[in-house]
């Protein structure tokens, strides 16, 4: 392939792909220059995996063309596009957790492996992460590293391979912001060498930090020409992305603080491989506010859920509600006592997938008149509470008898919190409400778990997205690897801080 | 550019009609590879198949011999579809129907001639369900206490009350052997008193009690409390861990009455049309046809009943077929034949096969951008 300087590094045009009779992606013209870092923007569903599939040959299109460096290009299989030079680094990581670094490094690459001793390998991946900042021992096994670690690991990869386009699949879903700007570092740097990088995401301001130009993308249809990023603004931006003008909700301060309603005290639980992954946490909850706990995901955020929602037997520590020792009870009972829980797996665990909607609304109520009667189910409740809830909390797409996993993650999501909210219930534990969800599903997630504060819970906000902590948490609290290392206000908290102790740096307090 | 003549799309939710239809067509298929095979075999497919449908439906003598087929599958086919919903592999009704048989021949045998029927009677037809149910136990307690695998134990387990039951009688001379037998050794009748009365010419009360069971099973999964924690538990443990469901108890509660009611598969049959104990006559792979039965059922306890009549059917014109120099066997090749496609079937109960330009836009349902 001969390479033309002036050629842009991709050239796709009209490209049409239709799942099901959906149109995932519809008539989407896509240009990457050689040497830029072009973010492609967009909700969730709006078609940006969908495009960076095909562009890595995951997919082929039903209809449109590509030109990689002015050459046609029709792509079989990943294969192909890899040798075309594309790289793409997954949103779920391409690594085989026994394997050392260097080993995932000649994973699928015989020929490397055929070249070189383990010894050059590791050497390679060594110089290559000091190269571009993304240091990592070549002889750690892929389980020992943290998600950020594995997450350069599939960066060099690509960059071993030396793959001359990059695709980023919402990279940064999984970093603290202090790796998420080391890894742009990086990003700028590849694209200073001249490589072209395509950056997914719909963070509008890793967007404007780190790229040159913008496509955004809105049910599966490019909108408008792609802009310079220094030329839009994130307001911009955002109504692009969502058609509109779209304000999130956000709290306002607190009135109504009432008592200690959960108080957790040198909790320590362990994970399922038998490790103690919440180490000592002692926290308090009052009525009326909401408490949110920030952390990298692992480090210990599902076992406090697990163990306050009676999933899992603490090893030590207490949990008491309204003063009352709970800690050894079973699920059920803390159900009935009024332990709201909305686990980060919505369908699965928060929601039977086969099962229909009403039933599902009616699943931690079925005990109970008037949901059943001695041991009969009572259908006519479901139906008619079902109903209720069904349009008072807008949840869209039911039909009689579909099961509840046809509905959209936002309608799932909605449906999950009407039945949390809707039993007796004075702590609700919300376990990233909001992951997944677009911009419209969010606000109304969001205006829900505000109305239940001002209703009087205590809410425990587990999550990892920073924009709704500090949108709706009247107190952060700090996780790390099973630790509260710090507590903030609302007024203190800000991303660097939180960023910070999110890395493990402990404050020094006077 | 590709071109697709055909995409194929999930439904959903699929209508009525298809969940009907296709079951249909599944044996419609299955009879016309059979008849493609009876006619390489220089048969007519024709002669063959009306025979067949005379023998079982042909007269008031072929309908109760057909219903009388029927019963033993109504229950195997429940105890698969129950099992089966809740994703507990049950595949041994075969060893809980043999289980069963032995234990209510035991009872009755025990009890002996003095009993009163009305106590006799129950005595051995719960002696049945109570046997599967133990025979059940065997595989269901490890399953559920140490995480064994219920297709290998349940499977084994068939051997293993098949190898019992032939001993009992062929092997030994224990008290399920006649001892007056002694040409060929049979089972032991069991007393008059404790036989099921017969009302429509072979045909005795016995098929009340296996569409009764059909009911009932239908009665507890869709319409009570301890149902619907089941249907939580097979859709998904997780969900019915978090709403505060105790898992380990559900699945033991399904498998043992999965294997209660192939269990009274088995005592039926001793206390109704064999009136003993009889290898010969238990050893059909009644507990195996029951899974066919369920598989074209749908796993509704409810369907089950007139998918039974069609097994049944089967099995009854079989024998007949060699009046005409096809072997019975044909009927298990079309069993066979009726499974494959049954099981092929459900995928297009879940999607839709259709041109391109005929595709609708369904799910997953909008609405989310607009809330």
């Amino acid at each position: 392939m001969t390479l033309r300087s002036e050629s842009p590094a991709l050239d796709l045009r009209g490209i049409s792909k239709a799942f099901y009779g959906v149109k995932a992606n519809d008539d989407v013209d896509f240009e990457l220059r050689q040497g830029e870092v072009h973010a492609l923007l967009g909700e969730n569903g709006a078609g940006k995996s969908t495009l960076c599939s095909i562009i890595a040959g995951l997919y082929r299109p039903d209809t449109g063309t590509m030109h990689v460096y002015g050459e046609p290009a029709h792509f079989r299989s990943p294969k192909d596009a890899f040798a075309a030079g594309i790289g793409m680094v997954y949103q779920h990581f391409r690594l085989v957790n026994n394997l050392t670094v260097a080993e995932n490094m000649v994973l699928g690459n015989a020929d490397l492996r055929m070249r070189y001793s383990d010894v050059d390998i590791e050497r390679q991946t060594h110089e290559i992460g000091n190269r571009y900042g993304l240091p990592v021992d070549p002889q750690a096994r892929i389980w020992q590293l943290s998600v950020g670690e594995q997450q350069r690991v599939e960066i060099l990869k690509q960059l071993q391979r030396n793959a001359r386009i990059l695709i980023l699949d919402e990279p940064t879903a999984v970093l603290t912001p202090q790796e998420s700007d080391q890894l742009f570092r990086t990003v700028r740097q590849m694209a200073d060498e001249g490589r072209a990088v395509i950056l997914v995401s719909h963070k509008l301001h890793e967007i404007k930090q780190v790229s040159d130009r913008v496509t955004v993308l809105r049910h599966g249809r490019r909108v408008g020409e792609p802009v310079a990023t220094a030329d839009a603004t994130p307001r911009e931006l955002a109504a692009m992305m969502v058609g509109h003008d779209l304000v999130l909700p956000t709290r306002d301060p607190n009135e109504h603080l009432g008592d200690v309603v959960l108080s957790i005290q040198d909790l320590r639980v362990r994970n399922d491989r038998g490790l103690e992954a919440v180490r000592g946490v002692s926290l308090d909850v009052r009525r009326g506010e909401i408490v949110g706990i920030a952390g990298v995901a692992g480090n210990g955020q599902r076992e406090l859920a697990y163990a306050i929602a009676g999933l899992r037997r603490p090893v030590a520590g207490t949990i008491a509600l309204d003063g009352v020792d709970i800690t050894g009870t079973s699920v059920t009972s803390r159900i009935a006592r009024g332990i709201g829980y909305v686990p980060q797996n919505r369908l699965g665990m928060g929601l039977a997938p086969g099962l229909t909607t009403e039933e599902n609304l009616g699943l931690k109520a079925y005990r109970k008149p008037p949901f059943s009667r001695g041991p009969f189910l009572v259908p006519k409740t479901f139906k008619d509470v079902g109903a209720q809830l069904i349009d008072e909390y807008d949840i869209r797409g039911v039909r009689p008898g579909l099961p509840i996993r046809l509905l959209s993650g936002g309608n799932l999501q909605k449906a999950l919190i009407a039945r949390e909210v809707t039993q007796q219930h004075s702590v609700l534990v919300a376990r990233s409400p909001t992951r997944g969800l677009d911009v419209g599903a969010t606000g109304a997630v969001r205006n829900l778990l505000l109305r239940e504060r001002d209703g009087g819970v205590g809410v425990l906000l587990i999550s990892e997205d920073l924009d709704e902590l500090l949108a709706l948490s009247d107190r952060l609290l700090v996780l790390f690897e099973g630790r509260i290392v710090g507590e903030l206000t609302s007024d203190e908290a800000d991303p660097a801080r939180l960023g910070l102790l999110m890395a493990g740096h402990v404050e020094e307090t006077a | 550019m590709t071109t697709r003549r055909f995409v194929v799309q999930p439904r959903g939710l699929a209508p009525l009609r298809v969940t009907l239809l296709v079951p249909l067509l599944s044996v419609l298929a299955a009879l016309l590879v059979g008849a493609l095979f009876l006619a390489l075999t220089g048969n007519s497919p024709w002669s063959v198949y009306s025979k067949m449908v005379d023998t079982a439906f042909g007269s008031s003598r072929g309908v109760s011999e057909t219903l009388i087929s029927a019963t033993p599958l109504i229950l195997t086919g429940v105890a698969a579809a129950v099992a089966f919903k809740m994703l507990v592999w049950n595949i041994g009704g075969e060893g809980q129907l043999l289980f069963g048989a032995i234990s209510a021949a035991g009872v009755g045998i025990w009890l002996g001639d003095g009993t009163p029927a009305a106590l006799a009677m129950p005595a051995v037809i719960l002696a049945g369900a109570a046997g599967g149910a133990v025979w059940a136990s065997f595989a269901a307690v490890p399953r559920v206490y140490l995480g064994t695998n219920e297709i290998i134990t349940t499977l084994m387990l068939n051997f293993i009350a098949l190898n019992l039951m032939n001993y009992l009688v062929l092997g030994s001379f224990s008290p399920w052997r006649d001892p007056e037998s002694t040409q060929f050794p049979q089972g032991r009748p069991i007393p008059e008193g404790a036989r099921i009365p017969e009302f429509f010419n072979r045909l005795d009360y016995g098929i009340f009690v296996a569409v009764g069971v059909a009911i009932l099973a239908w009665v507890l999964i869709v319409r009570t409390r301890w149902g619907f924690e089941v249907r939580v538990v097979g859709d998904s443990a997780e969900a019915a861990r978090y709403s505060g469901i105790k898992v380990p108890r559900k699945i033991l509660g399904v498998f043992l009455f999965s294997g209660a009611a192939a269990g009274l598969a088995g005592s039926l049959l001793v206390a109704g049309i064999l009136g003993k104990m009889d290898p010969r006559s238990l050893d059909l792979g009644l507990g195996f046809t029951g899974i066919i039965v369920a598989a074209l059922a749908r796993l509704n306890p409810l369907a089950v009943i007139p998918v039974a009549v069609l097994m049944g059917a089967l099995n009854n014109a079989g024998p007949a077929l060699q009046s005409i120099g096809v072997p019975s066997a044909t009927v298990r090749m079309l069993q066979g034949a009726i499974l494959v496609f049954a099981v092929a079937g459900e995928f297009f109960i879940a999607n839709r096969v259709v041109r391109p330009e005929k595709l609708v836009a369904t799910t997953p349902a909008t609405g989310d951008a607009a809330a």
